[in-house]
């Protein structure tokens, strides 16, 4: 049988649902039984398009320019990408920070009617004139989708033109997918296609692949690369803050990571089956279960089991009282989560840590591997709402409205404004991961818990733009069987 | 029309349209667009003006069709219909306006003919019909109040002689726009006018239903907004002047002043106090620190009224040499082109500066790195820090885009943001 190549959009792997209302133990027996069914909602707020995960990905490349081949608007949320690759100059001590080299073409209403290729040619060229650049990736837009634009055809084309330059298309038209996570896999279908190209190469002793998007802070890469090298590996960071040259030495990995859930976890399995890179895909390592978790599969994967046991023992033994004076502050607590499909479960693990109680959790897709995570939180938490959406605020204020948790984590805007303490376990500044950065997220849990004077004022001020009448409705009304 | 461009500075005409509607108290835009736009045409123009977003609904707050590949192939207006139903149902605004995005636009999906089905039922939903391609933020300004003046104004609003309203300045792309509302406000209360401003003091969709009963429409931009002014004028009997360029500083502020009070033929002694006083105010605190500031040789990059603002005052009001001005926003017409200029050139006692129209980041750093006349202090965007670092120019973040810095009510126009102006150059190095 012809192997399936699997084609970025996340929708196309059964089972895998984007919306749906459920409790943790009801959805758990449902999708054991197959009968979660493909839904839609008649009535949605605005999503992020996989086309913002594309960009995200790889705008901190060194060597690289950037091409949005598409409207100017679509580069708006570019600006979080720009942020981090900033702010992390910074923080790895880089005076004279750069903004990253990002083109649109701008596509106008001519192009929509004669076709946008004459702008996409002059975007390579001004980029091959200005920085002579290593890389060029080209990203797609629905714009560019539904026009036509034959981008593949075209940068073939220029690239027998330019042969020093390697140029990259990524098919991510935002029309394609729901789950802006296949964004990532558009970016690493095309690395791996235009840059690896199958190639193998030399193994290097000890290398591993350590994949980490954009939203991860210094201070996080530090705690995760001094973590793999206690088990005496060499880390390839990649592909935040890296370049050409560290993308092409994937290949020479003896082993691959993620430190998302949704970042490189599809990409990891093409390493594995087209350059024999086993791999670890387990959690993000946030709180003390996870970091474990995290953290014995790379050791399984490189045969590190007995050093990585004595090593949790050791971090062990310096974290857990710290860690029991923060659980002496939140013990009991009731929490509702929101947030990505890595942070949302690892929030929900951590909270564990704490001796805190799952109540609420969104998160924006439900598949097999979702389902290994709420088996583990059943097992911990009696009885939790699960909304699976991406975002979608006004079902989430129904929701929290009516279990009144006693601490939000994810995006504050709208809890705060109920006046519920909030915080979030997404800090691409700050520390969140391993085992220090634990201690970190659980000192600002607990003091935001203890001080809720901000969120409790802001409610008595604020008002969300819902009728009254929406928190007396079924939070799942708009949820409709049979959507795309 | 536009060109490839390097860093651009703002979204599409989606995002100026959203920014407009986020601004207005209890106004929904909903979208019928591509599963990203919500998002793209926040973060563009909310996202990098000073971190304050529409606190009614933005973003992924927003009411959105999510067009995905069904839409894209069988059409959308079903799914838009269940969705201005569901904002309708829970979104608690006065009214709803529905935008279509670059999906929406090239499939030639009839929003009008679903609008209609909520319109005739009495429901105030509006149809904007200009997809995303279309243009940039500053269309998209322009493109909300030609929708206003079509289908929302009133026609039979009686005449209030005190009444103003203020155009030209973008919320949420301008990153100072409420300060620089509320200086405006401020100033002109005291002349005895009420001040439409649009986007503050909590006024909303009836403001604007209502603001054909003005005397006067000021439109505060050296380029904006001449083709609904006189759409304006023509249709609803609202005359309009252009003052050209936003003032910063007593001087700019005191010409500003004049300008409406002549306009509105107001009482002579009572403007005169009004500048009096104000002007007293700035010099009271300018002339406890003089000196303090070092000088300085200065270029600016910014859209076209705030380089207005910015050259004329340090140039003119505080004797710094200007060097080198790059308008920074795409702008088409020659004859803009040359008002703005004729603003920036023609200085009191100052040689001219170098004006440029640049948009692409590349050549904005070009031009800089290039000029050979020294230069000292550089206000510009976020954008635009790279190239002071590069040649260890002091940078003041001045203009859009500006992520890296909280903006609330801080403004640089006026009498008094001048003094917030001047407060926020100095630098003890």
């Amino acid at each position: 049988m012809a192997k399936v190549t699997y084609s970025g959009v996340r929708e196309s792997k059964p089972g895998r649902v984007n919306d749906l209302g459920s409790t943790g133990k009801e959805v758990e027996e449902n999708f054991r039984k197959g009968c979660l069914k493909r839904a839609d909602r008649s009535f949605a707020q605005g999503l992020q398009c996989q086309q913002i995960n594309s960009l995200a990905a790889l705008m901190s490349l060194e060597d690289a320019v950037f091409i949005s081949h598409s409207p100017q608007g679509c580069v708006g949320c570019a600006i979080m990408a720009i942020d981090m690759y900033r702010v992390g100059q910074i923080h790895r001590g880089v005076r004279n920070v750069k903004n990253p080299r990002l083109i649109v073409t701008n596509l106008d209403q001519k192009s929509v009617v004669f076709g946008g290729e004459p702008k996409l040619r002059e975007a390579v060229e001004k980029a091959i004139d200005r920085y002579s650049p290593k890389l060029i990736f080209v990203f797609t837009s629905c714009a560019s989708g539904i026009i036509g634009d034959d981008v593949d055809a075209i940068c073939d084309s220029l690239q027998k033109d330019y042969p020093d330059t390697l140029l990259v298309p990524i098919h991510c038209e935002g029309f394609k997918s729901k789950i802006c996570a296949s964004g990532f896999d558009a970016a690493f279908i095309s690395i791996n296609k235009y840059i690896l190209k199958h190639q193998k190469i030399e193994k290097e002793e000890g290398l591993i692949n350590l994949f980490a998007p954009t939203t991860v802070s210094y201070a996080d890469q530090k705690e995760m690369e001094r973590m793999l090298k206690l088990l005496g590996a060499k880390v390839n960071y990649i592909p935040f803050y890296s370049s050409l040259e560290k993308i092409r030495k994937i290949p020479a990995a003896q082993a691959s990571t993620s430190i998302c859930k949704v970042f490189a976890d599809e990409f990891m399995k093409t390493l594995e089956e087209d350059y024999d890179i086993p791999y670890s895909h387990t959690v993000m390592p946030i709180g003390i279960r996870n970091t474990d978790k995290w953290y014995r599969g790379i050791a399984k994967v490189i045969g590190k089991e007995k050093e990585v046991e004595e090593i949790i023992a050791r971090e062990h033994e310096r974290i857990e009282p710290l860690v029991k004076k923060i659980r002496d502050r939140l013990q009991g607590k009731r929490v509702f989560i929101c947030g990505g499909t890595g942070r949302s479960f690892a929030a929900a693990a951590l909270i564990d840590d704490f001796g805190m109680e799952l109540i609420g959790l969104e998160t924006p897709t439900y598949d097999d591997d979702a389902q290994i995570d709420i088996e583990y939180l059943n097992g911990i938490h009696k009885d939790f709402v699960i909304d699976i959406a991406n975002m979608q605020p006004f079902e989430q204020v129904n929701l929290v409205n009516r279990l009144k948790p006693d601490a939000f984590i994810g995006v504050p805007e709208w809890a705060a404004k109920l006046g519920v303490p909030t915080t979030h376990v997404l800090d691409g500044k700050r520390p969140t991961m391993g085992y220090d950065g634990l201690l970190f997220l659980g000192n600002k849990i607990a003091d935001q818990l203890e001080n809720p004077g901000f969120n409790k004022k802001l409610a008595a001020h604020s008002k969300l733009p819902y009728k009254d009448s929406w928190y007396e409705q079924n939070p799942f009304k708009y949820i409709t069987e049979g959507g795309n | 029309m536009s060109n490839v461009m390097e860093n651009p500075k703002g979204g599409c005409v989606l995002a100026g349209i959203n920014s407009v509607l986020g601004a207005i108290d209890r106004v929904c835009p909903i979208y019928h667009s591509g599963p990203g736009c919500c998002m793209q045409t926040s973060a563009s123009d909310q996202g990098q003006s000073g971190h304050k977003s529409s606190c009614f609904v933005s973003s992924v707050s927003i009411p959105s069709s999510n067009m995905l590949e069904k839409e894209v192939v069988f059409g959308g207006t079903n799914k838009l219909r269940t969705t201005i139903q569901g904002a309708i149902d829970i979104i608690d605004a006065d009214a709803y306006f529905v935008l279509t995005g670059c999906t929406a636009g090239i499939i030639g999906d009839d929003i009008v003919s679903v609008t209609n089905e909520f319109s005739e039922k009495g429901i105030p939903v509006y149809p904007i019909e200009t997809p995303g391609f279309a243009g940039d933020s500053n269309l998209g300004y322009e493109t909300v109040w030609n929708t206003f003046i079509d289908q929302v104004i009133e026609t039979d609003v009686p005449k209030d002689d005190k009444l103003v309203n203020i155009f030209g300045i973008i919320p949420y792309h301008d990153p100072f726009w409420s300060g620089a509302l509320e200086e405006i406000d401020r100033i002109l209360s005291q002349l005895g006018l009420k001040v439409n401003t649009f986007f503050t003091k909590g006024q909303g969709i009836d403001t604007i239903r209502k603001c054909s009963g003005a005397a006067l429409n000021i439109v505060i931009s050296p380029w904006l907004f001449t083709g609904p002014a006189k759409k304006f004028e023509k249709k609803l009997g609202v005359p309009f002047i252009r003052i050209p360029g936003m003032f910063v500083g007593a001087t700019d502020t005191t010409r500003f002043v004049r300008d409406v009070a002549s306009a509105l033929d107001l009482d002579n002694d009572l403007v005169e106090k009004v500048i009096a006083r104000e002007e007293k105010y700035v010099y009271n605190y300018l002339e406890q620190a003089i000196g303090v500031l070092s000088w300085k040789r200065f270029a600016v990059v910014s859209d076209a009224n705030n380089a207005i603002g910015f050259t004329r005052y340090l140039a003119n009001d505080y004797s710094f040499t200007p060097v080198l001005v790059i308008i920074s926003e795409p702008i088409f017409r020659q004859e803009d082109k040359d008002r703005i200029i004729k603003e920036i050139q023609d200085l009191e006692y100052a040689r001219p500066p170098k004006v440029l129209f640049l948009t692409d980041q590349y050549e904005i750093n070009k031009a800089i790195r290039e000029e050979e006349q020294e230069i000292t202090l550089l206000i510009g965007s976020s954008n635009d820090r790279e190239i002071a670092l590069e040649k260890d120019i002091q940078f003041i973040l001045g203009s859009f885009p500006m992520s890296e810095r909280l903006i609330f009510n801080r403004t640089y126009t006026g009498y008094r943001g001048s003094l917030t102006f001047t407060e926020d150059i100095y630098d003890n190095n």
